[in-house]
């Protein structure tokens, strides 16, 4: 048994040795489409000149999320233009190795680097002071370390506005038909609370558009305190689909998957958050999304044309395509295109404000009349 | 209204056993690990094995588009789960019994172990975490039993079959435990493995079979738990392998006491959880909080009413101790 080990453990050494390559290894591959993408795929690139880079949070570029969303914003942006761009995927999950994979990116001549999520917050603080010259757009976060925030020059902090989000989800459901709906948010911070009130505030503008009498529309509201699919999750969910709740909203990250077993169980509705959730579950009838690809483009946008938006928060809402539902793939039998232009268009002139109250009780400070919210906590 | 207290029970009972069956089903494996003498803190990590593999094996069937579909999955996805918590606990085993390692820290290791290698293996499959399955398990109503009025909703409707295999894995269990020349053995092991050895039962034999029984067990508890309650698996289990171990203690490490025990904790997480579909529950306005806390006070209170004196002794005597032959 010991022998065989033994010669197992050294076949594997052999292997190892013969299996890396002759160079240092990289703190960060840059990653292409090729399988075995190292340091030296970069070079002819950066020949070529890169000039936009994005640097992933875990996960892959086509993780169906944050990464994929904001890489296709680069790539609609300068493909067309033909402008160099290449991204880099981190070593591992850590402050060091994200700012290694942007130095990286910064070393084969990367003018504007693209780090989108939340993790990136202590990278970025640290990355805009290291490299004042190169540009740094950060995605649904801002540059933070040991709660001190400060947002540079050269750097962007993107953010959504989840509330007009909330909002065209609220106002499609009751236009749909609904009137029994529910809220499930994850925990009350803050991009979870807006798309509550918004779902609210939505509603509520539906049902005065269309002269529903006060108490007529519901809302079962609840902070299900995870983003994480438990039991309990599903069984609350289930409770409100037995009592007749149609469709409920689920801001609450993968607790949402346990509101969609509870809903696949009840033949009722669910609508997804962040991004396009359809594929998720035949009950997502849609999903309030926050619009990664169009704010990216956007940003880049102004960057080559020398108006790079430095030194702020910039938010983004209807009036930058920031926020808004996936009509395409949406399953909504009632609710019509041209009703959701219509409604999103005034979102976009800005004729209807929205609550931005944060805390676990903002929805409680809405002073809506016609929807009746029933607050469970 | 009686008509609506009635529904509501229903719904309660129905979402009991989302709770209970695989708590049920986990807490047996820890019983026969635990009366073989062996300490299996690992259950959380072997459910979560189980469950990870036996969804991704779902996903990659019903991705495939093969025509195994429906029951017939479900059946080879549960022998898929056992087989992985059986692997796992071939760690366990041979770290425990063979090395003579603390069984604490094996287990922790294998609870350490589990979400890490779900997550890497199915980032290295897929582009997320997340491990999707479209569930084509549910049965709406048993046929026959499912019409009998009052029994058919409250056991017979919105349920799966493994709620059914959870109370025959109960049934074989409790025949195996104290009707078997097996079972016997079992227990001299987890009692008194020196004096069991003194009459040729080989301990290490036993303990072996002990672990890896409490492995297949808990992969198919790990299953069983995700199937109802998500579209995806999301590398966790909640902490419900923990849940089980607490259930296995409840219950004495017997089967009849277990059954009880996570039918009661199972209970109250599902009023817990659905109270706020309940209307005269919700209309008591108390906080959510609150509801929550129960199952656990309540499990606390019962407890303490109803440990004596052979409960408070019912833990297996060399249950932690690992068998050293030369030792008295």
């Amino acid at each position: 048994m010991k022998k065989l080990l033994a010669v197992l453990l050294m076949a594997a050494l052999v292997l190892a040795a013969c299996g890396s390559p002759a160079p240092a290894p990289a703190p960060a591959a840059p990653a292409t489409d090729a399988p075995a993408a190292d340091a030296a795929d970069a070079a002819p690139d950066a020949a070529d000149g890169i000039r936009i880079a994005l640097v992933t949070d875990y996960g892959t570029i086509d993780d169906g999320s944050f990464n994929q969303g904001s890489w296709e914003g680069v790539v609609a942006f300068a493909g067309p233009r033909g402008i160099g761009h290449e991204y880099f995927q981190p070593a591992e999950v850590s402050d060091a190795a994200y700012i290694d994979a942007i130095g990286l990116a910064i070393s084969v001549g990367a003018e504007i680097v693209v780090t989108p999520g939340f993790l990136f917050g202590a990278a970025v603080y640290e990355a805009q002071e290291l490299w004042p010259e190169v540009n740094f757009v950060l995605i649904d976060s801002q540059p933070n370390m040991d709660g001190n925030t400060h947002i540079a020059d050269n750097t962007v902090a993107v953010l959504y506005a989840e509330q007009e989000s909330g909002f065209l989800a609220g106002y499609a459901a009751v236009m749909e038909g609904h009137r029994s709906l529910g809220f499930i948010g994850g925990i009350p911070v803050p991009a979870v609370v807006l798309f509550g009130t918004g779902f609210v505030e939505g509603a509520e503008f539906a049902a005065s558009e269309l002269g529903l009498a006060a108490g007529e529309v519901t809302i079962n509201y609840a902070y299900a305190g995870t983003f994480s699919p438990s039991p309990e999750v599903q069984t609350m969910a289930a409770s409100w689909y037995a009592e007749g709740v149609e469709i409920i909203f689920a801001a609450a990250g993968g607790a949402g998957f346990s509101v969609m077993a509870a809903a696949d169980a009840a033949n009722a509705l669910v609508i997804g958050v962040d991004i396009d959730q359809a594929g998720a579950s035949d009950t997502v009838i849609t999903s309030a999304l926050k619009g990664l690809q169009a704010s990216v483009y956007n940003v880049l946008e102004d960057w080559a044309a020398g108006n790079f938006p430095g030194g702020q928060a910039k938010v983004y809402g209807a009036a930058l395509n920031g926020v808004g539902l996936p009509m395409a793939t949406s399953r909504f039998q009632n609710f019509t295109q041209a009703q959701y232009d219509a409604i999103f268009a005034q979102l976009a002139s800005g004729s209807i404000t929205l609550s931005t109250t944060l805390g676990a009780d903002a929805h409680m400070g809405l002073g809506v009349e016609l929807v009746e919210i029933v607050a469970i906590g | 209204m009686a008509g609506l207290y009635i529904t509501t029970l229903y719904f309660v009972m129905q979402q009991t056993f989302f709770f209970t069956i695989p708590l049920l089903i986990v807490a047996l494996g820890g019983m026969f690990s635990e009366r073989a003498g062996i300490v299996n803190i690992a259950l959380e990590g072997k459910m979560l094995l189980g469950a990870f593999t036996s969804i991704f094996f779902i996903n990659q069937v019903q991705n495939s588009g093969a025509a195994l579909d429906g029951h017939a999955l479900l059946l080879v996805a549960l022998l898929v789960a056992a087989a992985t918590g059986v692997i796992a606990g071939l760690f366990h085993a041979y770290a425990t019994i063979s090395l003579n390692a603390n069984q604490i820290i094996s287990g922790v290791a294998i609870n350490m172990f589990a979400p890490a290698f779900a997550i890497y293996i199915a980032r290295i499959f897929g582009d997320t975490q997340q491990v999707f399955f479209t569930n084509n398990f549910r049965i709406e109503s048993v046929p026959f039993f499912g019409s009998i009025p009052f029994i058919g909703p409250l056991f017979f409707q919105n349920t799966y079959f493994t709620t059914y295999l959870g109370f025959v894995i109960l049934a074989v269990s409790t025949f195996v435990i104290y009707r078997t020349k097996f079972g016997l053995r079992l227990r001299a092991c987890g009692e008194h493995p020196h004096a069991a050895d003194s009459v040729g039962v080989n301990v290490y034999k036993i303990r072996y079979a002990g672990v890896l029984i409490s492995g297949a067990l808990a992969g198919m508890g790990g299953l069983i738990f995700i199937i109802p309650t998500a579209v995806a698996f999301n590398a966790t289990v909640s902490g419900y392998g923990f849940l089980a171990l607490a259930v296995l203690i409840f219950g004495a490490w017997r089967p009849q006491r277990i059954l009880f025990a996570a039918f009661f904790f199972g209970l109250l997480q599902a009023v817990a959880a659905g109270h706020s579909g309940i209307a005269f529950l919700r209309d008591l306005r108390i906080p959510m909080q609150f509801y929550q806390m129960v199952p656990f006070v309540a499990t606390l209170v019962v407890l303490a009413i109803t440990s004596t004196k052979s409960t408070k002794n019912a833990a297996p005597k060399a249950v932690g101790q690992p068998y050293d032959k030369g030792t008295r």
